[in-house]
């Protein structure tokens, strides 16, 4: 059977992998044998974890054009081994790195692609790709009619499972071309770094409200900030109040946001600062009001009083922090 | 006898020989401006009803009782004492001259006595008023802030040498036999006639000659200065006064009018001036405007962003406009480029200085002064000469959106929001039927049936608004409103996704093109429609559909809420039957009272609710302080000064009501932030509560503290 | 300078949208307007023009006829001409498709820059910046939340979760741009009445010399479903509501 070549997200420090691999893993075993393409060292602890959700063959390959121009070293491998191996299908998960590279991939390879898969599996004339179109409200089934198709997976819509395999590690051996360095990184910010990113660029902004009821609780929005390396802000009232900076107000007359996550603290979600924060892709809120209208923009809301909820997550993200690891309901779901 | 009389004629030739060539140049300068709306020179009949009331009878004046009277004394006194200056230039001629027929009789010399001692009595009030609010004592808070000082007293103390030179002339033609009246008339020239008695008829004779030339000489001197000060209000008031809109400069904005034609903005034509970029893009109307204004402080006394430490102070707006123009008119009036640049230097700098731009660039009006601006109106309610201070800044706004793109960057998302998504918050057309839903009836949407014209059952099309469809607190007084009308029995239809924002906000930041768009949209909409009668609950969306949509040629009958609710219950359809029992102060929108007239219809209703009192604030209805949100305020940050919504709020929290009403959202939604602003700080109690008159009116109608299904807040 | 701006037309809201028989959008009936995020990249195309003289903006479209519409508006907002590709072969063309008859018609312009928005509204089209780089054989920054543009290279600031990172390419490149960007100021009168005289060239795929045209994806079914966004839980315990949010931060990858 021809294989399915997944691209590995790796986590940082320590080097591991990302739970988004792992539910990678579980839909391509439904297309056929995967092969795992671990960039990076091949540590005995992430072998073991492909292992355990399906992954065939392990890929690996350690270079530092894949550390230092991500997207088109990545490109370069992904196409090497698709025309070494000729598999059914490559899967790489949809974040902004991933979307990248299958576009590139599927543009060389001459590929079709299908972007967003929220769930896959084999037809009678090859893979077929579900999308979710038009804000949810239709599920559009595609497939690739020319070359090896590409995907892209949206992890969080896919739970993984395990199935154990004993995984052969193969070395790929790869001289990447100089065109994989017409990109460079000049600098590099260091999550954690003293100051935190720009409220109108940051990937993750969390924000309070009236509801933390006073400037002291306001310290619990700057340290969930930090926690997820985002950037602090404040409704409206929340400044008013002089409980934050006017620089770090949201709001309609304020800063418009564009993040990745959005994560409200006792704020209410009147219109003036949904207008500033409408554009956030995933928002999570908590606030004690259950009809506060932020939760009708919210994709995760938890009814709740913030002085209790958020000390028991920052707890429970440094305990994350400490023991990386996919927890134990995932891996049986 | 000849000698005064060649005199008093070479003295008036001078006069008239330099205030005539001031006369000329500003009646060259005022030529220099752009043509005005058409407008301005119809419907005579209400312009000289206006120069009744308002110059002959100082309406606007007599707001102020104190400087009112001493103001209608001077005035009067002016009138009647041209009499005298009549008499003063026969006396040249003949010293036994009067003015034929009246020119004996007792009444007369009373009432130009008169006169004289009420103009004096005048002057020792304007000049305690002048001392008690100087400037060094009480700051930005004096009315005379920024005004020319100087030339203020120096035009009392000539008033003063006019009124005694004239007393000492009267009394010595009394002393000489030269005085026109019988005995026991002119009570204070007898007076003074009586302390010159002891010198003799000879000096009599004398004083009498010299005072009169004197008295010539002070008018003559005055009538100079005042064509080269901001006295020029002598003449020009009464001539602004027939010229400004009517029946007043608030309610709709006038459209973009370039050489005094509406500018077509779907194919503007390529000289079209957009707005005001530089002094000589005003009208002839606004240079009468500038030339007209007294620098009184009425305006400012009134201003909300003044009173807040803010930048602007239409007074001096007005004044900065006027000294630029005069300052640059050598350059505007030069017959050509060679002229031009043999100017003196400081005539080119003034011509060289961009009309907005920040202090540092040498602009005429700062960008924050300009942006200050909440469009309230209280100036233009106040000036006693009608200056329309609103529609200059808009103009000028004009032109700083629509040419320059330069305006409070925050706003560029309200307008961007409007543009997208036709609403200021960018929620889109398919939000505006939320607030209906879990209302115990339905709500029947325009279209929803596939109908095309309103049906014949429907009386009402309520106009929801973006924010009575949008803001949460809106849509409290939005279902209030629609529970009300059902509870009533009025038949009402909403357009639902059919509607878009009126456009308020943009035509007051002075994006006239995009107002244009979205009007255009409406008024197709509401005439497509068939719609009538309107119903709204926004101020805002009062004035513009009913006042400025009938220049794009949708004519409707518009009420708000307010008005019709109280109409239903003195019809006896709706009963406020159940006690409410609180204190309870009504803030008066803008838009709504001082613009549109809107006073009693709110009182009525919370008057026919029992239990319930009202306290008025000190500004209310006419002087009401604006809540801050008005002239696109809403959609700019107020980094300046203190906060305007804090301050009325304030004003609303010192009357000890627990609850303030109002009937705008914008006005809830600011007076809200500011009751909340102040409980965090523990000014206010925590049962204060900010809400719509409709909301007081359901919990009366209705037997619940909280009408069902009304969001809880 | 030669800007080429990929602008696409969108509908103005994503409500009531259907499929047609060939499963795919009925986009050519609906009203429409630019997409968002290439407003984005007209401005950003703009605010370079505006502090160079040498600038020359050209904005790019394929679709329906109606979609002059998005090239009157980037004309509007600061693009100096315009391309449409007009051909009843481009119905229904996939991401692939796209980007072959843009980076057709952007070869054929010539150019030292490409910019794009970064996703259009619409659908998954995020990845035609990225295929028509490859395509043209340039590098490509994608997810640009800042622009800077040097004398012969181009920079870009991104910020993917974990801080903003620096990264720069030689021209000619392609870069796609996020509505982080900065915010497009609405035009001015001016700028309005300008576009009017500013040309819109329509090319046919003959044009482009490209003979044989179709997508690499069909779409087999569409079926609608019931939409549920939101998931709202109730926190009688903290701990277990703490958990569940870090379990959902964790399964967005934001742990």
């Amino acid at each position: 059977m021809r294989p399915v070549l997944v691209l590995v997200d790796r986590t940082a420090t320590p080097p591991g992998v990302c739970r988004s691999t792992c539910a990678l893993l579980t839909l391509a075993r439904r297309l056929g044998p995967p092969m795992a393409v671990l960039c990076g060292p091949s540590d005995a602890a992430s072998v073991a974890l492909l292992g355990r959700f399906g992954a065939a063959t392990i890929a690996t390959i350690a270079r530092g054009e894949l550390d230092q121009h991500p997207a088109a070293a990545r490109v370069e491998l992904l196409s090497h081994l698709a025309r070494r191996t000729t598999p059914a299908a490559v899967l790489v998960a949809s974040h902004r790195l991933g979307q990248e590279i299958a576009a590139r991939l599927a543009a060389r390879l001459g590929s079709g692609l299908v972007s967003d898969a929220v769930d896959l599996r084999m037809g009678a004339d090859g893979p077929v790709a579900v999308q979710s179109a038009l804000l949810g409200a239709y599920r559009v089934e595609s497939s690739v009619t020319r070359g090896i198709p590409v995907f892209t997976v949206r992890a969080d819509a896919v739970a993984p499972t395990a199935a154990p395999m004993e995984p052969d590690v193969q070395r790929v051996h790869l001289n990447f071309p100089s065109a994989v360095r017409a990109v460079r990184r000049i600098t590099r910010r260091p999550a954690g770094s003293e100051l935190p990113p720009e409220l109108a660029t940051a990937a993750v902004v969390v924000a309070g409200g009236r509801g933390l009821g006073s400037r002291q609780s306001f310290g619990l929005v700057d340290a969930l900030a930090k926690a997820l390396h985002g950037t602090p802000g404040g409704s409206h009232t929340a400044t008013e109040l002089g409980w934050c900076p006017r620089r770090e107000q949201i709001d309609q007359v304020g800063t418009i946001v564009h993040p990745r996550l959005y994560l409200a603290l006792g704020i209410s979600g009147s219109v003036r600062h949904r207008a500033a924060m409408r554009h956030a892709e995933t928002i999570v809120a908590i606030d004690r009001n259950p009809r506060a209208p932020i939760f009708d923009v919210a994709d995760l809301g938890v009814v709740g009083d913030v002085h209790r909820v958020v000390p028991e997550l920052l707890a429970e993200i440094s305990r994350r922090k400490a023991y990386p690891m996919i927890s134990h309901n995932e891996e049986t779901t | 006898m000849t000698v005064r009389l060649v005199l008093g004629l070479a003295l008036t030739a001078v006069a008239f020989g330099l205030a005539g060539r001031r006369i000329l140049t500003l009646l060259r300068l005022a030529r220099a401006g752009q043509r005005a709306e058409p407008e301005r020179t119809t419907h005579l009949g209400p312009r000289l009803w206006a120069i009744v009331t308002e110059v002959l009878g100082q309406r606007k004046l007599l707001k102020w009782s104190g400087p009112g009277l001493a103001h209608f004394a001077v005035f009067w006194g002016f009138l009647i004492l041209g009499a005298t200056i009549v008499e003063g230039y026969g006396a040249l001629f003949d010293p036994d001259f009067h003015i034929p027929l009246i020119g004996t009789q007792a009444w007369l010399g009373f009432l130009e006595d008169l006169s004289i001692v009420a103009v004096l009595v005048s002057l020792v009030a304007f000049a305690a008023i002048r001392l008690r609010h100087r400037p060094e004592h009480e700051g930005r808070r004096s009315r005379f802030f920024g005004s020319h000082l100087g030339a203020a007293w120096l035009v009392l103390f000539m008033i003063f040498n006019v009124m005694w030179t004239l007393l000492l002339c009267r009394g010595a033609q009394i002393n000489t036999g030269n005085f026109p009246f019988p005995e026991g008339a002119a009570f204070a020239s007898e007076a003074v006639a009586r302390m010159l008695e002891p010198a003799g008829h000879a000096a009599n004779e004398v004083l009498e000659t010299v005072s009169l030339l004197a008295t010539l000489g002070v008018v003559l001197g005055f009538l100079v200065l005042v064509v080269h000060s901001k006295h020029l209000h002598i003449g020009l008031a009464p001539l602004n006064v027939l010229f400004s809109r009517r029946p007043r400069g608030l309610g709709p904005l006038l459209p973009v009018h370039s050489g005094g034609v509406p500018v077509n903005f779907e194919d503007p034509d390529e000289d079209d001036k957009i707005g005001r970029g530089a002094i000589e893009d005003f009208t002839w109307k606004g240079m009468l405007d500038f030339g007209s204004c007294t620098e009184c402080g009425r305006c400012q006394s009134q201003c909300p962003a003044w009173h807040t430490d803010k930048p602007l102070n239409p007074k001096l707006v007005i004044m900065s406009l006027r000294d630029h123009a005069l300052a640059k008119a050598p350059y505007l009036l030069a017959s050509s480029d060679d002229e031009r640049a043999k100017l003196p230097r400081d005539v080119l700098a003034e011509a060289a200085r961009p009309l907005v731009a920040p202090e540092a660039s040498g602009g005429v009006i700062d960008p924050d002064v300009l942006w200050s601006c909440v469009t309230c109106g209280a100036c233009v309610e106040q000036c006693p000469v009608d200056i329309e201070h609103v529609d200059h800044i808009v103009d000028m706004r004009r032109y700083q959106v629509l040419i320059e793109a330069q305006f409070p960057k925050e706003a560029n998302v309200m307008l961007r929001n409007l543009e997208r998504a036709g609403d200021p918050w960018g929620r889109g057309a398919k939000a505006r039927l939320e607030w209906t839903a879990g209302l115990p009836f339905e709500v029947r949407v325009f279209g929803a049936g596939g109908e095309e014209r309103l049906p014949d059952d429907v009386e009402y099309l309520f106009w929801v608004g973006c924010a009575g469809a949008l803001d949460d607190n809106a849509k409290r007084t939005t279902r209030a409103v629609a529970q009300l009308l059902h509870e009533a029995g009025v038949e009402f239809m909403v357009l639902g996704s059919g509607e878009t924002c009126t456009g308020d906000a943009a035509r007051r930041l002075g994006q006239e093109m995009l107002f244009q768009e979205l009007a255009t949209q409406n008024v197709e909409t509401l005439t497509g429609a068939g719609a009538r009668k309107i119903v709204v609950t926004c101020a805002h969306c009062f004035n513009t559909i009913g006042n400025e949509y009938r220049q794009l040629g949708g004519d409707f009958e518009v009420v708000h809420h307010t008005q019709l609710l109280s109409r239903l219950v003195a019809d006896g359809r709706l009963r406020p039957a159940h006690p409410v029992d609180t204190t309870v102060t009504y803030h008066d929108p803008c838009y709504l009272g001082r613009h549109n007239r809107v006073f009693e219809p709110p009182r009525e209703l919370l008057g026919s609710v029992p239990g319930l009192r009202l306290t008025e604030m000190p500004r209310s209805r006419e002087t009401s302080f604006c809540c801050g949100a008005g002239g696109a305020r809403m959609w700019m940050e107020e980094p300046l000064g203190t906060r305007i919504n804090e301050t009325r709020t304030d004003q609303a929290l010192d009357t000890g009501a627990s609850v303030v009403a109002a009937a705008c959202p914008f006005c809830i939604s600011m007076l809200t932030d500011g009751v909340a602003t102040r409980k965090e700080q523990g000014k206010a109690a925590d049962d204060v509560r900010v809400t719509d008159v409709s909301e007081l009116l359901l919990r009366s109608v209705r037997a619940e503290n909280e009408a069902p299904g009304t969001l809880r807040q | 300078m030669k800007i080429v701006v990929l602008v696409k037309h969108v509908p103005f809201t994503l409500r009531n949208l259907t499929f047609g028989a060939d499963h795919t959008l009925d986009r050519a009936e609906r009203p429409g307007q630019l997409n968002e995020a290439d407003e984005y990249a007209v401005d950003q195309a703009f605010r370079i023009a505006r502090r160079r003289r040498d600038v020359q903006i050209t904005a790019v479209t394929m679709g329906p006829p109606a979609a002059v519409g998005a090239l009157r508006k980037a004309l509007v907002l600061g693009a100096d001409d315009a391309v449409h590709v007009l051909d009843d072969r481009l119905h229904g063309s996939d991401a692939l498709a796209t980007a072959q008859v843009l980076a057709a018609a952007v070869d054929r312009l010539g150019f030292d820059l490409v910019l794009s928005g970064s996703a259009s509204s619409d659908s998954g089209m995020s990845a035609v910046p990225a295929m028509v780089a490859e395509l043209l054989g340039v590098p490509v920054l994608c997810f640009a939340d800042i622009l800077r543009v040097r004398e012969h290279k181009v920079e870009i600031g991104r910020d993917d979760g974990a801080g903003l990172r620096t990264y720069a390419a030689e021209l000619p490149a392609v870069v796609a741009v996020t509505e982080r960007c900065g915010e497009p100021r609405l035009p001015t009168l001016t700028a309005t009445l300008d576009a009017h005289y500013k040309l819109i060239h329509t090319w046919s795929l003959a044009d482009l010399g490209i003979a044989g045209h179709g997508g690499a994806t069909v779409v087999r079914a569409v079926t609608a479903q019931p939409v549920d966004r939101t998931h709202v839980v109730l926190a009688d315990d903290p701990t277990v509501a703490a958990i569940r949010v870090a379990d959902f931060l964790a399964l967005h990858q934001f742990l």
